[in-house]
This record gives C-alpha cells, structure tokens and sequence, in this order.
C-alpha cells in the first residue's frame, strides 16, 4: 500500500435492507487518495449494493458514509459526482441515442470537476473511442460501451472511483491494458475501489481487499494474506467462484 | 342509505374487478399496456346488442360468444402485432402509442357501422334464460326478474347477475394461473421475463395465451357494460380504459388477482361517492388513480421493487 | 456561424415570417390560425416527450386551463387581451407545478396519469357546482375581447418564443442534458445532472406553451365549452404530429403539423370517424414500421437533420 495518508472515504456500521433482506448489515471501511480497494466476496454479499449506497443511489438505513469529513449519505447522486464520486456499471449504461462525443460533453459540462477537467480529444484517444466518436453509443460492442462508462466518469474529475465489474468479459490484452489504465489513474491521486470476480486481476491491480460476506467485511489485507485465512476460504468453496 | 351503498359498492366492485382483470394480466405477462382495452369492452357489448337485437334471446348468451371471439381476436393481434413491437427500441413506450392507435381505428370502424347513439337493452331481458328453465323445471308462471334483495335491499338483477359472472370469472383466472400448466409458466414469465426467456419457457406461447385471455375476459365485461352504466355508445372505449387502469393499478399493476382487491375498493368508493358527493362522481376515477399512483404506486398489495 | 444562428435565420424565421404575411394573401384565417396552434403544441409536445420521454397523453390539461384563465380574467377582471393570454400561460405552469409529483412516474404510469389529471381538470372545470367561476359545463362567451387578428398575431408571437425554445434545446447543453436523462436517468445523474430539476424546467416550459396557446385560442375562438378546449384530440393530434415528423428535431414536428393537418384539412373533415380511422392507422403503422418519424428516412442515410 503507497500512501498512508488521510482517508478520502469512510464508511462505517452502514445498513441496507430491501425488505426483511439485509444487503448491507453493518459494513464499514476505508479507502485513501491513491489506493486500490478491491471488494470481493460471493454473489450476494453486497458489493454491488455498498458501491450504490456510496454512489447515492439508495439512502443507507444505518450507519455512516464520510467523505472529507463530510457525511455523505443519502446525498442525490449528481451533488455526489460534484464532491468528486463517480463510478461504472456492471451492465454499461450509456446515453444510447447520443453520440460517443455527446455522452462524454454531457459529463464535461454537468460534473463540474474541481480541477480542471481532461480534454474531450484527451479521453478519446487514450481510451481508444475517438473512431467511434461520432458515432451513437447503441453502436458500441459491450466493452466499447464499459470503456465509455468509465471515461464519463474521469469527465466529471473524480477523486473516488467505483469501478463495478468494469473487467468482466474482456480479453487478455483488454484486460493488461485496462489494468494499466487503472493504475495509472490511482498514481494519479484517485482513490479508486474495484468490484470484480476475476481474482488474477484483483491480485494484479489491488493494494488491498475488503472480502465482504452476507453485507459485512469479514477480512481487511492483501489478497495474498486473504487466501490463507480459514474463514474467507470457507466463504469462497461454499460459493461458487474458486480463488 | 350506506348499506345500500356499501352493498351495491361490492356488487359493482366485483364488476370492475372483471373489467380491469384483462388489462391487467397483459401487462403483467408482456409489460405491455392495452389503450385499446376499454374498446374491447365496447365491442363485447356490441355482441350482446347484436344477440339481443338479432336473435332475441337472453344477453347472457353473449359471454360465451364473446369471451371465444376475443380470445381469438387477441391470438390474432397477438401475431401480428407484438413481435414486430418487442424487437424495437422501446417496446413499452411504443406500445401505449401503438394499442392507443389500435382503439382509435376501433372507435372509428364502430362508429361508421354503427353510429354514435346511445345503446342500452333492457334490463329484464338478462337472465331470461333462467326464468324460463325455473318455469320448465319446476312450473310456475314464466315473467321478468324482480330486483333481488341482499341484506333488506333491492337491487337490480343485473348487478347481481354482472358481479356473479365477475367471481366465476377471476375464479377462473385464478385456475388458469395456479392450476394448469402454462398458468404455471404465465407466473413464472410475469415474474422474471427476462430469466423466463433464458430458461427456454416458450415465452411467446405464454404471451399469447394471456394476451387471448385478457381480451376475451374485456369483451365479457363489455357484454354486461349496458346494465351497469346504462348504455354504450363506440366511445365509451376510452373512459372505460382510464377506469380499468385505475382499478388495476388500485390493486396492482402486474398482478392479476390483485384487480379483484382494486376492482372492490374501488366499486366501494365509487358507489359511497356516488351516494354522498353526487356532483364529484365524475372525478373519482381521475383523483383516484392519480393519487394511488403517487402514494402506492405497485398499488395496494404490491410488493417494494428493487431498482438497478 | 454557430448552428443555433443558423436554425433560427434557416428555419424559424421563414416559417415566422410565412405566417404573418399569409392571412393577407389567404382567405381562410381560421384554418391558418389552427395551423399555428398546432405548431405550438406539437412543439409542445416535443419538448416533453422529444427531449426528457414523458409521453404526456393529458397535455391538452394545460391547453384548456389556459384557455379557462384567459376567460375568468377577461369575465371577472376585465383585463386587456394579451394581459390575460399571459395569465393563461401562468395557469398552464400552475397546473404543471400542480403536476409535478406526475414526474415521479415513468412510461405507461406517468401517461395515464397525464391524461387522468386532465380529464379531472374538465370534469373540475365543467362541475356546475363551480358555474360562478367558470360558467361550468354551460361555456364562456367573450364578445368583448373578440379580436381575431390580435390573436392570431398573438399566436404567432407564441409560435416564435416555442421555436426559439426547441432551438435552444436542440443547441444547447442544457438540451443535451435533457437526451441524457430521457436516455438514463441514473447515468444522467452520475454525469452531474440534477435529473429532477432537468425534468421539472422542461415540465414546465411545456406546460407555459400549451397555456399561452390556450389562452390565445380563448381569445380567437371567444366563445367556447369545455369539451371543446379539453378535447382529447388536442392531445392526440400534436402527439400524432411530433411523432410523425420526428421528435428531438426542430424540425420533426414542423413538418409532422404541415403534412398530416394539410392532408387532414385537404380531405375536409365532414366525417370524423374517417379520419379517426385514418389516424388510427396511421399512429399503428408509424410505430410498427417507422417509430422515429419522417426524419428517420434521412438520419437513416447519414443526414443531420436539424
């Protein structure tokens, strides 16, 4: 782990429940400027529901999420995104009928990046979309249209990234060269947190992982450690994905 | 006074359960929503005119008629219409424009068949056909049905008559979706289309099916639609529509044997309205639906949807 | 030259200024003056369903209570004409802020919502309980302020403002903003929309339309019923247009009104039942064969159309 500064984001104790179902049950850590946090653990778990309750798509029931020192939950998502959250989805959600350039112009001028924002030409070309860029984003083959999740995301200047399964479903060389990306994004200075089954790309990418089961962390370390510790491997065999 | 509301509010209740339960297996099997609905209740009463006025036999002849015209109808549309709509872009969208076209050429054809005056039957003339087996049975003198009275109240016979087809008739759905085969599937394909789809349930057999059942279930609610609101003219269709949504939607849209729950609530508020509030009738329905939609929109006994 | 310049100088101001010369040069106003009303609502429409994808099936709601606010400040107030057409605009946007819980809803709910609101507001209108405000079922006759070539001007005064709106939108960020959160509105709000004030502007700026429109159609008509400014067709018609020209385009429904009214009008319209049959196809075979109108033809081929 680089940095050991200050945390960008904390949360902690956070509760969601869908009904009687506890998504989220008391889940709490930490991610700081620089760091990759990987999020792993079985289907279920509540990966996906912590990186929405922190992009403030659902309100949490309980607990705290803390950004600058500033509560942040229950925050509308686009005051989120002003503060310097953003993210991917899992299944890419693009502006369909807009063009490639009119999906990233929207994240330009509406994300209001405290910095100054990297140029349009910039972000299509190091993120290979300046072809398609005329183009609608219904155009776009599936990792096309991850990879354009992903760039209006760095549009609006985040300083938290959530990546959701942003890896599923690449190639080997898309995937050595989205690794780089992220990389590079994190020597940069953003926080980034990484949702992923693929376990090779978690090691290769991640300073450290959160192993989440049934809505709370059970492990907090390198994913080295991780595989050695009895209760993560039982979490791990009796789901459904082998480490 | 509440009484007589209260019951005549059920008995009609029972009615508009009928008419919103079409609609409503529809949209939960295709999410597809059927502007054209209210139309094929307007035609299922134009098939009890027609038996009426053309064989003179008893209306009640029309439900059967009407429900296996419809079904087939509905098959019909269904071919036609619907695989073209869900291989668009936005099938949902597109589909209230599409079946709001659909009632528009509806409308039009009846009127110009048929013209745009009022049409009722008399009421005395539904359920002749059990007088007349009473006199062959059990002798007696054969004459028209008198009001029937429920609780010390008389009400009139077509009410009862209406809301007794209505209960057979969500028992009947009610068979149909937890009793046989592809009811089972038509459960399955409300609940997860998508999941449906990949575990290889022939969704468009499905589809169909209810899409056939939903319109045959309108045109048997349109047979009795004289004797409950007086008369039918070919634009009744869109009044008829806004009501059976607001019905479905008070019980809950995707749900079929929720719109019997809806259809009583609202025959219930309907009725006490109409009782205490005569002048406000009319805004009932409008008020009514807007503000279910706002407070509860899965409706009264819907479950909370997970988003994203 | 920036290409809002040039949608203006190309496409709002010939259509404008065709507008104002023709009632000098063409007998029949009224049909001129229904021509423009259903501009601007097809416009209207435009703005709400084109730009953000409410499919607003009660949109002649705000069409009838600018009508009904013209007529109670002129029956009540006495106050000047194009005083009164603004007031009209005003109870439009009232109605509309009224409305704006709708907005909660999507697809089929927020449509029949849409068209339930409006059918509560006749019925509201029409109550004779209410006959001291709005003279109740028995209509407004306004003699007074009768004065069809004000109006009319007044109509296309109307029709400028609406154009410059879609202009605007079809040229502007802001307009752009409006796509992403009719496309996904989750996505919207992760690129930094405030997606509920987005749709809440767009909501009303609709809604002002179709009000001044009603107020100016109060005062070229002078006298009316209820049924008549809340008739569903209203609604139907400026859906029907936009739609078959082409919504999210300036000019999409410009040329949705000229084609379809000018057919409509070409036919005559002695028997409406033909004409609803015709529609009635029309509206099935748009959507089954041609879901994005007229000006699909040529986007289809590459060709921006503004």
């Amino acid at each position: 782990m680089s940095p050991d500064n200050k945390p960008i984001l904390t949360i902690s104790k956070v509760i969601k429940r869908f009904g009687g179902f506890h998504a989220l049950d008391g889940l709490s850590f930490h991610v700081v400027p620089g760091e990759i946090l990987g999020l792993v653990g079985p289907n279920g778990s509540g990966k996906t529901t912590a990186i929405n309750v922190i992009s403030g798509l659902y309100a949490p029931d309980g607990g705290e999420v803390v950004m600058d020192d500033v509560s942040i939950g229950g925050m509308a998502s686009h005051k989120l995104v002003h503060r310097g959250i953003n993210r991917t989805f899992q299944v890419p959600k693009p502006f369909m009928s807009l063009t490639v350039r009119q999906n990233i112009d929207v994240a330009l001028a509406y994300g209001r990046a405290s910095a100054a924002p990297p140029a349009m030409a910039a972000l299509l070309d190091e993120y290979r979309l300046a072809e398609v860029a005329d183009r609608p984003a219904a155009d776009l083959n599936n990792v096309q249209q991850k990879t354009l999740d992903l760039v209006r995301a760095l549009a609006t200047g985040p300083r938290l990234l959530l990546l959701d399964e942003l890896a599923a479903g690449l190639n080997p060389t898309e995937l050595d060269w989205i690794a780089e990306r992220i990389k590079a994004l994190a020597r940069s200075g953003i926080a980034i947190i990484v949702v992923e089954h693929l376990m090779g790309f978690i090691e290769h990418i991640t300073d450290r992982v959160i192993v989440m089961n049934a809505g709370k962390e059970i492990f907090e370390g390198t994913l080295a450690v991780a595989v050695k510790v009895p209760q993560v491997i039982e979490v791990f065999l009796g789901g459904e994905h082998a480490v | 006074m509440l009484i007589y509301a209260l019951v005549a509010g059920v008995l009609f209740g029972l009615y508009f359960s009928l008419v919103g339960i079409g609609l409503n297996l529809v949209f939960g099997v295709m999410r597809i929503v059927n502007l054209a609905h209210g139309d094929i209740l307007m035609l299922g009463a134009f098939i009890a005119f027609g038996v009426v006025g053309i064989f003179g036999i008893d209306p009640l002849f029309a439900v059967p008629l009407a429900f296996a015209v419809f079904v087939l109808v509905g098959l019909l549309l269904y071919w036609v219409l619907v695989p073209r709509l869900q291989g668009s872009v936005n099938p949902e969208m597109l589909s209230i424009i599409l079946f709001f076209g659909l009632s528009q050429v509806i409308e039009a054809i009846t009127t110009i068949f048929a013209g745009t005056s009022e049409r009722s039957i008399q009421s005395r003339l539904l359920g002749t056909v059990f007088s007349t087996i009473k006199v062959k049975l059990f002798g007696g003198k054969p004459g028209a049905s008198g009001p029937i009275s429920i609780l010390g109240q008389g009400f009139p016979a077509p009410w009862v008559v209406a809301a007794g087809t209505s209960l057979i008739a969500i028992a009947f759905v009610y068979f149909y979706l937890y009793r046989t085969r592809l009811g089972t599937l038509t459960r399955a394909v409300m609940s997860r289309r998508d999941e449906a789809f990949a575990t290889g349930i022939d969704v468009d057999r499905v589809s169909a099916a209810a899409f056939g059942i939903g319109l045959g279930l309108a045109a048997v609610a349109g047979v009795f639609a004289p004797f409950m609101f007086g008369s039918v003219t070919p634009a009744f269709g869109a009044d008829a529509t806004v009501t059976s949504f607001a019905i479905v939607v008070l019980g809950s849209l995707g749900n079929p044997l929720g719109t019997a729950l809806g259809g009583v609530v609202y025959g219930v508020c309907y009725m006490l309205v109409q009782t205490y509030l005569s002048s406000w009738a009319d805004l009932l329905p409008y008020v009514l639906l807007i503000f279910i939609l706002l407070l509860r929109p899965s409706g009264l006994l819907g479950r909370r949807v997970r988003v994203a | 030259m920036p290409s809002s310049l040039k949608h203006l100088l190309f496409i709002v101001a010939p259509l404008i200024v065709l507008l104002a010369v023709l009632p000098g040069v063409y007998q029949n106003h009224l049909l001129l003056f229904n021509f423009v009303i259903f501009l601007v609502l097809a416009q209207g429409v435009n703005i709400i369903y084109g730009f953000t994808g409410y499919l607003p099936f009660g949109y002649v709601g705000f069409f009838g209570a600018g009508a009904y606010g013209f007529a109670i400040m002129v029956m009540h107030f006495q106050t000047p004409a194009v005083l009164a057409v603004l007031v009209g605009g005003l109870v439009g946007v009232a109605l509309g802020l009224l409305l704006t819980p709708l907005l909660r809803l999507s697809g089929a709910y927020f449509a029949i919502a849409n068209l339930a609101a409006s059918l509560a507001v006749l019925h509201f209108v029409a109550n004779p309980a209410l006959e001291n405000i709005t003279k109740g079922p028995y209509g407004v006759s306004l003699t007074g302020t009768f004065n069809p070539n004000m109006a009319y001007a007044a109509a296309v005064v109307v029709l400028a403002l609406t154009l410059g709106a879609v202009v605007f939108l079809k040229n502007s960020r802001f307009g752009l903003a409006l796509q992403a959160v009719r496309e996904d509105a989750v996505s919207a709000s992760m690129a930094g929309v405030n997606v509920v004030k987005m749709r809440v502007i767009a909501w009303l700026a609709s809604a002002l339309v179709a009000g001044l429109a009603g107020g100016v159609y109060a005062w070229y008509v002078s006298v009316f019923y209820p049924d008549n400014v809340f008739s569903g067709d209203f609604s139907i018609f400026a859906i029907v247009f936009a739609l078959f020209g082409g919504v999210a385009t300036i000019c999409g429904p410009i040329v949705g009104v000229i084609i379809l009214y000018g057919i409509y009008n070409l036919i005559g319209f002695t028997t409406p039942q033909y004409f609803q049959l015709i529609y009635g196809l029309l509206i099935m075979g748009l959507v089954l064969f041609l879901p994005a109108g007229l000006v699909s033809l040529a986007t289809r081929r590459g060709w921006h159309v503004p």
